[in-house]
């Protein structure tokens, strides 16, 4: 299975908005997201801050959440985006 | 461009740019700023007991974008949560920093994610006709 990773804020309103989306995700198709916050866990902070390369140019040039990343090829997907959208995101990397 | 500290020499207000006022917006007097040093500033910037307390944060906000082209989002549930997020980040880390983004230890890059940051140049906001900040803190006024 793919090692996917959600990096999320625990006060971030489109992470909040995103996790129930994420839950019915994993529930329809065999994935599974490694949900780690970012503002309260220094070592998921520094994860993150670990893959900056691949992530910022997805997420202009910064660093956002929610960012949803496949770990193995670096491939991202960030924002609130549309049930769908991160359906055919994740069902492209199973 | 590097950013200098300046003093007025009448009412001892501190400035931090690239240039002095032409104006000093508390005495109003004309070319009053001499350049001082990082530490000179320090000491006049320094917390005074007879300095009103600052307002709470979204009363800030909300004088910020008061006439502005932008407002502070009428959705008052995402707004508490935004505060309760900035609060948190400037107590854990110092400053008011965006729940929404990561900091990225590099200081020139993370003055940039302080609440209110410069979103009027960013995708979620320039050109869109319902533009919002990243987090949704500030929205386009209708």
């Amino acid at each position: 299975m793919a090692k996917l990773i959600m990096f999320h804020g625990r006060e971030c309103p489109h992470c909040k908005k995103m996790m129930p989306l994420v839950e019915k995700l994993e529930q329809e198709i065999p994935v599974r997201f490694d949900k780690r916050e970012i503002w309260h866990d220094e070592a998921n902070a520094d994860l993150m801050r670990g893959y900056r390369e691949a992530l910022a140019p997805k997420c202009g040039n910064q660093l956002r959440v929610p960012t949803f990343l496949n770990m193995e090829t670096k491939d991202a997907v960030c924002g609130e985006v549309e049930y769908e959208k991160l359906k055919d995101w994740a069902l492209k990397q199973v | 461009m590097k950013k200098r500290y300046w003093r007025c020499f009448v009412c001892n207000d501190i400035h931090y740019g690239v240039a002095p006022p032409e104006l000093c917006p508390t005495c109003k007097v004309l070319n009053a700023y001499v350049e001082i040093s990082a530490e000179e500033a320090r000491r006049f910037l320094e917390p005074s007991a007879a300095a009103p307390a600052p307002p709470d944060f979204r009363t800030a906000i909300e004088s910020f974008a008061a006439g502005q082209v932008f407002q502070v989002n009428p959705d008052r549930e995402k707004v508490d949560l935004l505060l309760k997020g900035i609060a948190e980040n400037e107590s854990n880390h110092g400053l008011k920093f965006c729940p929404c983004r990561l900091r990225t230890k590099d200081w020139a890059e993370d003055q940039r994610l302080v609440c209110p940051c410069n979103f009027t140049i960013h995708e979620t906001y320039k050109g869109v006709a319902d533009g919002e900040c990243w987090c949704g803190l500030f929205v386009r006024r209708k």
